[in-house]
């Protein structure tokens, strides 16, 4: 390189010059990097290890093996509700996207309004969960919820329903409320992905007297693809990590009706104590939901939620 | 798309919907501020000798300021914390050096573990970093936002280069160009940061529960946790409480949408 040719102290200059710049980089870097490896990468191996311990407070932990898993898998019918719960959950994700997605093409058409129509709808996102739950605990009241009250006027129902308090209908109205707080941001992330279609496909279309059914299904779907598998990835994420809705609205019950793995983790982490085999559900938790997010991933394509990074 | 049809049918839909959204707000205000008994029945669709008496209540009754000045003073160290560690590390990430490709690797890794899988450890090195119960123990885990850091990156790959260039030959340093060049082009960058970093403060629920141990440490969703097991929902203090909560959140939404919205797409938008 033209370095070669140059004198021998100017090359020294260089040299020095880019060895300051690493240091400078590095001390950029650190101060993020550290929070990270302290709350992120250390607790991950952390809880690994913590999973394969006998762990008591104030007491050196003895090698445990797979003993926590064993019981977790064989005897913990929570542990089996819980799951089965965080399954259930997800179907958040499916019928919120649809309904934002219905949304999303309705307020990129040209009408009049439509900025205030997607505020509002985004309205509900930025909440704080706990508020959430103590508005909806509101509405589902037995007594005078609006919800009740409004079956009852319509004449749908002639008792009112203990929404949170049965067990059948518990996890589905936790449900409703957290589609109605997270609509407003997949119908953003849906929107994004529709302006981000070029016109002209649409033009050409449109020219070639494709029906609108037709443009929907070839070209809306299709290019929309890593928008809906982005949402579905953030559903996913959702269902792992909904702990405020649910320890406001029903604590897990009624019994354990509405239990998820992460309330679960808590209650046996932080109500009984037990770290050890908290952190084994943990485990368990954290790797189903790492594979469910590479699998939304590669159905999208590989690049949902994917920052692009250029070097 | 298609201006020809009626846009009758859409504003039908979406005012229906708007109407769903808007509701649970219209609700848990109409509660916080009705006069009469919150349990008569049937319930009045609109506020019954409304007075904020419940405002007051909510105020005195439960330590409101020591929460709020809790919420406030964490919220403040993650939005400072934020803006400083995300500026330095996204302007790291503009160039180039060895090992580059593997701390962003790192930064994506760190993406795909969420907090709630790491909460038990994250209370174990709290305690031995002895912030249990402390302030800054409340706000450390959220000092940086990877998502936030790419966000600068991404601001900083989009100032033309002739103009750092510039300063440089004119033989400003390094950390002159950053402070005085750099950073007042960022400033989309330093809005989304903000924004993002005090919502997601404020809204933080499940570690300030893990962590507080007494009532004096508490922040405001702690609070209306507390508030609501204790007195479960029989007071209209509780939507009272519910709103005040709720407000500043709203209003910082409301006064800078733009900047949320542009934060939590980002990693939407391709290209």
């Amino acid at each position: 390189m033209a370095g070669l040719a140059l004198p021998r102290p100017r090359r020294q200059l260089i040299a020095r010059r880019r060895h300051r710049e690493h240091v400078l980089i590095w001390t950029l870097l650190l101060p993020a990097l550290a929070i990270f490896l302290l709350f992120r990468i250390l607790p991950l191996i952390w809880n690994l290890w913590l999973s394969f311990q006998y762990w008591e407070p104030g007491k050196p932990s003895r090698f445990a093996g797979l003993e926590h898993y064993q019981e977790m898998v064989l005897f913990d019918d929570v542990f089996w509700e819980a799951l089965w719960n965080t399954f259930k959950y997800m179907a958040t994700a499916p019928l919120a996207i649809l309904l934002a997605l219905a949304l999303a093409l309705l307020v990129d058409r040209p009408i009049r309004g439509r900025n205030v129509y997607r505020t509002i709808i985004f309205l509900s996102y930025p909440l704080t969960v706990v508020a959430v739950g103590v508005i909806w605990r509101w509405l589902y009241d037995e007594k005078v919820g609006l919800i009740n009250f409004v079956l009852r006027e319509l004449g749908l129902i002639d008792e009112p329903i203990r929404f949170l308090e049965t067990y059948a209908t518990a996890l589905p109205s936790v449900i409703v409320a957290a589609i109605w707080q997270i609509v407003g941001f997949f119908m953003i992330i849906l929107l994004t992905g529709l302006q981000s279609i070029p016109p002209h496909l649409y033009e050409a279309a449109a020219v070639d007297g494709v029906p609108r059914s037709a443009q929907f299904f070839r070209i809306t779907l299709p290019l929309l693809r890593p928008s809906l598998f982005l949402c579905f990835v953030i559903g996913i994420i959702a269902s792992f990590t909904s702990f405020d809705l649910i320890y406001t609205m029903t604590g897990g019950g009624p019994g354990h009706a509405t239990e998820l793995l992460v309330t679960y983790v808590y209650k046996v982490a932080f109500g009984r104590t037990e770290f050890d085999y908290a952190a084994a559900v943990t485990m368990v938790m954290f790797s189903l939901f790492l594979g469910l997010a590479l699998l939304g991933n590669w159905l999208a394509g590989g690049d949902a939620g994917r920052i692009e990074v250029s070097e | 798309m298609n201006r020809r049809r009626s846009a009758f049918p859409v504003h039908l839909a979406l005012a229906a919907v708007s109407l769903v959204m808007l509701v649970p707000f219209y609700w848990v205000v109409k509660t916080s501020i009705t006069g009469e008994n919150i349990f008569a029945y049937p319930p009045s669709l609109l506020p019954v000798e409304p007075h904020l008496f419940y405002y007051v209540d909510a105020w005195y009754t439960i330590p409101f300021p020591r929460y709020l000045f809790n919420s406030v003073v964490v919220a403040a160290m993650v939005i400072l914390a934020n803006l400083v560690f995300n500026a330095a590390a996204g302007y790291a990430l503009t160039k180039s050096f060895p090992g580059k490709r593997w701390i962003i690797l790192l930064l994506l890794a760190c993406m795909m573990i969420p907090f709630h899988a790491t909460i038990i450890p994250a209370y174990l090195v709290t305690g031995r970093l002895g912030l249990l119960n402390t302030h800054l123990g409340l706000a450390l885990p959220a000092f940086s936002h990877i998502i936030c850091i790419f966000v600068f990156k991404a601001n900083f790959d989009a100032i033309p280069a002739s103009l750092v260039q510039a300063a440089r030959i004119d033989g400003v340093p390094e950390s002159r160009i950053l402070l005085k060049v750099i950073l007042p082009l960022a400033k989309p960058a330093v809005a989304t940061n903000l924004i993002l970093s005090f919502i997601w403060s404020w809204n933080d629920f499940l570690w300030p529960l893990i962590i507080t141990r007494d009532q004096a440490m508490q922040t405001l969703p702690l609070g209306l946790s507390a508030f609501l097991a204790q007195f479960e929902d029989a007071t209209g203090a509780l939507y009272a409480f519910c709103v005040m909560v709720l407000a500043p959140g709203l209003l910082v939404f409301l006064l800078a949408q733009k900047e949320f919205i542009r934060g939590l797409t980002s990693g939407a938008r391709k290209g």
